[in-house]
């Protein structure tokens, strides 16, 4: 099991509880997807995983290890592409990644080479002395995935990973992502596109309000609301069925 | 190398790298900033005042000036890089990593005691260069300017993780930390000062510390050195303690 979240509970300071109560299980290389609307507690439980925010209860396993108990295990076995573009100013984008992987404890000699094939993989090489805030918002992005892969993760977490970025990098990464999948990194996306989590995902989430309300390949929740399509399930879940590409559609027709 | 220590290493490397990528502000500055302090106090006010307890008056200042680099560089280090890389959301790359509460601790004070002992070292060789000044007690000297750099840089942890925003960090140095090291006697002798004044100065704790370092370069102390050097020393690993339950905790670093 790549991911076994069990009754996982965050309540924050202001007493907001983000997440309720929350069970999922992730299989080892599954393509895993989470949707829900905005402040539904995606992020929230992502952090979670990663050490980001302190779980209020409820237990979180990463190939495992326990992410609070045994974190050092279970961080090194997980890379995180945050939906922030959280880069230090400071660095360049070689810098970025060697740093990362030295946190990872990875040997200099190993950095080195993965730092280049990373750095040609998203096509950074001619940027790599660069500093990070000289850079366009899509190399940005894709310098984020390449540093969350840098330690070679097993467990790979997508936060928006395409989000606000151009249409031929959005197919890049889809490539990119799919194909490491294939060769058995398991991953969690999350997203706001659901023709990517449609495409992409063996298994889908949908969470609202902090809580896991149904999941199942996207045939199956499309089952689950009485509908034909993910888009349709989903706005099911939002309660905004009167936008629904299909009834508007029928009334077209009806008219 | 351990996976441990390169984890470490590279906390650190990042520490040194953002502070000499930036040298002129961390390192030039502060080195003019003493250099005029030996200038105008030294110079002209030395010419009026002689001597201070049968020290030249540069010599009586050098030992509290040098003292003062190393203070307030780590203390400004720790502080601004923890706080913009919060600011940035950059500090994430390694609150998610497997690094411990102690490495993330002790590698963010490395980075500003560092600093402060470069600043500390490069007035100091400058001030040998320009006025007559030798170590009188290499082994107060030494563990006492340590004692001091790290005490600081304590102190500029504690108040970028809780500082918000720049203007916390910088009252704490302008309105706290430099009224503490100018009346605590690095310009004049505080058995000069009339009362109540001068018991005042005995509740400074910078009076005992720029005492140690005078001690150490000339052998002139009013304060009970060994006293001094154990209060000093109790006082950082209180200080480290109080951090480290602060990283533990994760506050205002995880959510």
């Amino acid at each position: 099991m790549a991911l076994h979240i069990t009754n996982l509970t965050k309540r924050y300071a202001t007493g907001v509880e983000a997440v309720k109560h929350v069970s999922l299980d992730i299989e080892a290389g599954e393509f895993f997807g989470l949707l829900g609307p905005n402040g539904a507690g995606k992020s929230t439980l992502i952090h979670c995983t990663t050490g980001l925010a302190q779980p209020t209860s409820g237990s979180i396993e990463v190939f495992g290890h326990d992410a609070i108990d045994n974190y050092e295990q279970a961080r090194l076995a997980v890379g995180l592409a945050p939906q922030e573009l959280n880069l230090d100013w400071f660095l360049t984008v070689a810098e970025t990644l060697d740093y990362h992987a030295g946190y990872f404890g990875m040997p200099k000699r190993e950095r080195r080479e993965r730092t280049e094939e990373l750095l040609e993989t998203f096509s950074l090489t001619e940027k790599r002395d660069e500093r990070t805030r000289t850079l366009s918002g899509g190399m940005k992005r894709r310098l984020i995935l390449a540093r969350a892969l840098m330690h070679r993760p097993r467990l790979l977490i997508l936060d928006e990973p395409t989000a606000g970025v151009d249409v031929e990098l959005r197919l890049e990464l889809w490539q990119y992502v799919e194909r490491i999948n294939a060769e058995g990194t398991t991953i969690l996306l999350t997203t706001h596109y659901l023709e990517e989590a449609d495409r992409l995902c063996d298994r889908i989430a949908f969470i609202n309000h902090g809580q896991l309300v149904a999941q199942g390949s996207s045939a199956e929740l499309a089952d689950e609301y009485g509908v034909t399509s993910l888009e349709d399930a989903y706005l099911g879940l939002v309660g905004r069925k009167e936008l629904s590409r299909a009834h508007i559609g029928a009334e077209e027709v009806a008219e | 190398m351990t996976a441990a220590q390169i984890r470490f290493l590279a906390l650190v490397r990042r520490e040194v790298n953002r502070f000499m990528k930036i040298k002129r502000q961390t390192v030039g500055a502060p080195l003019l900033e003493t250099f005029l302090y030996i200038t105008v106090f030294g110079a002209a006010l030395g010419s009026r005042i002689k001597e201070l307890h049968g020290y030249d008056y540069v010599v009586f200042i050098l030992p509290g000036l040098v003292m003062m680099a190393w203070a307030v560089n780590a203390f400004s280090n720790c502080s601004s890089s923890i706080l913009q890389q919060k600011f940035q959301g950059a500090i994430q790359d390694q609150l998610s990593s497997p690094a411990s509460p102690r490495q993330l601790l002790t590698a963010f004070s490395l980075g500003g005691f560092l600093r402060g002992g470069i600043v500390a070292t490069l007035t100091f060789a400058v001030s040998a260069a320009l006025v007559d000044i030798g170590i009188a007690h290499v082994l107060v000297l030494i563990p006492g300017l340590f004692l001091v750099g790290f005490f600081f840089s304590q102190l500029g942890v504690l108040v970028g993780i809780r500082a918000e925003q720049f203007d916390d960090v910088s009252f704490a140095q302008q309105f706290i930390l430099q009224p503490l090291i100018f009346l605590g006697g690095v310009f004049y002798s505080a058995s000069l000062l009339p009362e109540p004044f001068q018991t005042i100065t005995h509740f400074n704790p910078l009076y005992y510390m720029i005492g140690l370092v005078r001690y150490g370069f000339i052998g002139y102390s009013e304060a009970n050195i060994a006293l001094s050097l154990i209060v000093l020393m109790l006082a950082t690993a209180s200080l480290f303690a109080f951090n480290l339950r602060l990283f533990h905790k994760g506050y205002k670093l995880r959510v």
